[in-house]
């Protein structure tokens, strides 16, 4: 379908605007639909970005009623709104657009019944969201297309929102793509990693490609090596059964973290258009070196956490990593030669998530007075994720008085408080960005295929051995030879 | 807040003193970040307008953080008096302070004149500078011009004036000196258009089919407004008539009516500043956006590049 230039267009003042449609959520009483997508769906609604006319349809297995599900949604919101936004009068309007199906995801009377459900709002154009565990996710693209659910008259639309993981493996990957496409056309497949989604991942792009001091340092002649950390300072918190068949290299590393990657070492696209930056993405995810077998145990850290085997629905010998960390290497012009170090863990000291780009030293140590170590650190620029979202840039400064001593100083934007506006949430970004069809910010299948095509190898390694786990205490920063890992490079972690 | 004598590397002086203090004060309960996006001159009509505009700037800062100037005349003389503040708030949930900074200007009627050279140096370095102009009489500036050249934008309100063929004249010519302008005028009318605008997303209409439009406002006079929502229907439906016919009710845009060879469709003021849509087999209401002063500030604070659209509609 061509597109037709509206006329009226004003994209500097108007607000991207959502068009009329039905949310269909696949385990909709679930944490993920109570936590994130509801209060995400309600705060939009509170911004007044969604339409007029629109609807939630929710399907769990619990039997409920329309009402009961309200009430129970009512309740989930008020609990998990950001910033305390809640207001009964606009609940009251909003829950009157929310819908629920009861029904077994293999039953094929349930399509039935959510089709009529969904007829009944009276909305064409449909966003289906698979909020279930992963092993339904094929059973409900199936279920959906049996049911001609996926059919769309003329001018409407049909999508698909797909939660990781995208697969256990490589191979799984490749399945479940095969099997979402013989219902859903891949531009018609949105893959979301929340992380995308946040403000500071897509201002890393902002910060590379809209300035122009920044990219020219860019590459291997000035930086040193990256490193990326998304620790947590929380452990599995009842999440266990799912966690131990995940673990982190797959939970963390092989979607949010590469994606993360991606984002920080990709060319620069030629247009700001959602195939032009995911072929952009796509082409850095395949430019990392994969591993030889050989090498997976000098690049490669497994860790688990004291305390891990006795977590609720954990099995007393699992062999899960609960702390990960690697090296890869870009093999392209840019990149050759730096090191990328990635790591992720439960329980660690605490929750932080940032990227810290650690530049060469200054060639000469001009300065060696009284704190000669202090006189040749190097530069470092820190991209924060989470918790406080922003960058920071370390440089050495001269300490007030006489002599001429350095120490390090830190120059901070502060996301939060540069725009006072509230920043979205990731989920409220993506369901918009899914809701009007812009997919820059989700996953196309040969960036998750590539993805795990670099994990593989690690994955057949780990799979293979057993760990002399528990490795690494509660409150540390993981296990030793994560520390020899990158002290092999002449490197070390930045814990701090 | 305190009182100093207009000489601006005393008040920068004294700004820093402040945030000395203000860091020292707030030590121990979570310290103060200082924030700041660009300097935002206000020339205020006179001294209660200014206290209206600190209130303002205040809701302002929290969205744009910006070393604030509001000017404003006081006596006859040539005596320029200054004063500094701090606008400091709490994010939710977090202890430390921001606060973005604040100068008062106080100049007298001859005074006036001088005021943009104290500006200068008064500006943020590199930074964009923003300057507001308040009430009628900016649009009939006098020595208010000789600002002109510091702003980067300048932003005016054309629904203070009530003839607004010389206002556009006035906003045009400014605009063909290079000057880039704004005018709040031209801002509330925001929500009427993206209703239209919607209208062409949905393919209610198709631009190609719209035949002709009609532009209906209140009160004794056309306004601003009504020009600006007319000529912005002319630059984009190039191939249309459209014309503008007073109606009845208080001064302001009341509606607009869109023809097709078979059908028409009418977007018209309703109750509880709300639009009606009607026709083309649409009929529902749409809350329009707020039209407050701080509303329709946050907008044009948004925008300090080139905004082409409203620069087509004030020079069609």
């Amino acid at each position: 379908m061509t597109e037709v230039r509206n006329p009226f267009a004003d994209p500097l003042r108007f607000e991207r605007r959502v068009p009329e449609c039905a949310i269909v959520i696949f385990g909709a009483a679930g944490d993920l639909a109570k936590r994130k997508l509801l209060p995400a769906l309600y705060r939009l609604a509170y911004d007044r970005r969604l339409p007029a006319s629109f609807a939630i349809v929710g399907n769990s297995r619990t039997a409920m009623s329309d009402e009961e599900y309200r009430q129970r949604m009512h309740d989930a919101v008020k609990q998990f709104s950001e910033d305390g936004a809640f207001d009964e009068d606009l609940w009251t309007r909003f829950a009157g657009n929310l819908h629920y199906v009861a029904g077994d995801v293999k039953d094929p009377q349930m399509y039935l019944a959510l089709k009529e459900k969904v007829n009944a709002t009276g909305q064409a154009n449909i966003l289906f969201y698979l909020s279930t565990q992963p092993s339904y996710y094929t059973v409900i693209v199936d279920g959906i297309g049996h049911s001609h659910l996926a059919s769309a008259p003329d001018g409407a639309w049909r999508r698909l929102i797909v939660e990781k993981p995208f697969g256990h493996d490589l191979e799984s990957a490749k399945e479940l793509n095969a099997r979402i496409h013989a219902v859903f056309r891949e531009q018609d497949t949105y893959r979301i990693d929340h992380y995308l989604g946040k403000e500071t991942v897509q201002n890393i792009l902002a910060l590379r490609f809209g300035n122009g001091i920044f990219e020219p340092l860019w590459n291997r002649r000035y930086v040193n090596h990256v490193q990326i950390t998304a620790a947590e300072s929380i452990g599995v918190e009842g999440r266990g059964g799912y966690y131990q068949e995940a673990g982190a290299l797959r939970d963390m590393i092989q979607n949010h973290l590469l994606q993360v990657m991606a984002t920080v070492a990709m060319e620069p696209s030629a247009v700001f258009e959602p195939d032009a930056v995911r072929d952009e993405r796509a082409k850095l995810l395949r430019s990392i070196k994969i591993m030889r077998p050989e090498e997976v145990d000098s690049y490669a850290v497994a860790g688990q956490y004291k305390g891990f085997r006795q977590e609720p629905g954990v099995n007393p010998d699992a062999q899960t990593d609960t702390y990960a960390a690697g090296t890869f290497f870009v093999d392209n012009w840019r990149w050759a030669g730096v090191p990328f170090f990635i790591r992720t863990g439960k329980k660690l000291p605490k929750r932080v998530t940032d990227i810290a780009i650690q530049y060469n030293s200054a060639p000469l140590a001009l300065f060696r007075s009284g704190d000669g170590a202090q006189g040749t650190r190097p530069n470092l620029l820190i991209l924060r994720i989470q918790p406080e979202e922003g960058i920071s840039l370390l440089f050495l400064s001269k300490e007030p008085g006489s002599g001429m001593r350095l120490r390090p100083v830190s120059m901070d934007f502060n996301y939060g408080t540069s725009f006072g506006e509230r920043s979205p949430s990731a989920y409220e970004t993506l369901l918009v960005d899914a809701m009007v069809g812009d997919p820059t910010l989700y996953t196309r299948q040969d960036m998750v295929e590539a993805s795990w095509t670099v994990i593989q190898p690690i994955l057949e390694n780990w799979n293979n051995r057993r760990f002399d786990f528990p490795n690494y205490d509660p409150g540390t920063w993981g296990p030793a030879e994560a520390d020899a890992m990158i002290a092999k490079l002449g490197r070390q972690w930045r814990n701090s | 807040m305190s009182t100093v004598a207009v000489q601006p590397e005393r008040i920068l002086k004294d700004l820093q003193q402040l945030w000395a203090q203000m860091a020292q004060d707030q030590a121990e309960s979570g310290g103060v970040l200082r924030a700041c996006a660009m300097t935002l001159v206000v020339a205020a009509e006179d001294s209660s307008d200014a206290e209206r505009v600190r209130q303002t700037v205040g809701v302002l800062m929290h969205n744009h953080p910006s070393r604030a100037v509001i000017l404003h005349p006081g006596g006859s003389g040539a005596d320029l008096d200054a004063r500094i503040f701090a606008e400091c708030w709490k994010p939710f949930g977090k202890a430390q302070q921001i606060c973005s900074e604040g100068i008062e200007i106080t100049a007298g009627r001859s005074g006036f004149s001088e005021v943009a050279k104290f500006l200068v140096p008064l500006r943020v370095p590199d930074l964009p500078v923003v300057l507001w102009c308040r009430g009628a009489a900016a649009l009939d500036p006098g020595p208010l011009e000789s600002l002109f050249p510091l702003a980067d934008k300048i932003i005016f309100d054309s629904g203070h004036v009530a003839d607004a063929d010389s206002a556009l004249q006035f906003l045009r010519r400014l605009r063909g000196r290079g000057r880039r302008v704004a005018d709040l005028h031209w801002t509330r009318i925001t929500g009427w258009r993206e209703v239209l605008a919607h209208l062409f997303d949905d393919r209610a209409l198709k631009p190609e089919e719209v035949k002709a439009a009609q532009v209906t406002f209140g009160g004794p006079a056309v306004t601003t407004e009504a020009r600006y929502f007319a000529a912005w229907i002319r630059t984009s439906l190039p191939g249309a008539r459209v014309t503008l016919s007073s109606g009845d009710g208080p001064p302001g845009l009341r509606s607009v009516m869109l023809s097709t060879a078979s059908d028409s469709l009418t977007i018209a003021l309703g109750s509880d500043h709300c639009v009606e849509v009607s026709g083309c087999g649409r009929h529902y209401r749409s809350l329009l956006p707020s039209a407050s002063e701080e509303a329709l500030m946050q907008e044009e604070l948004g925008i300090l590049g080139p905004d082409p659209v409203y620069e087509r509609a004030l020079t069609a």
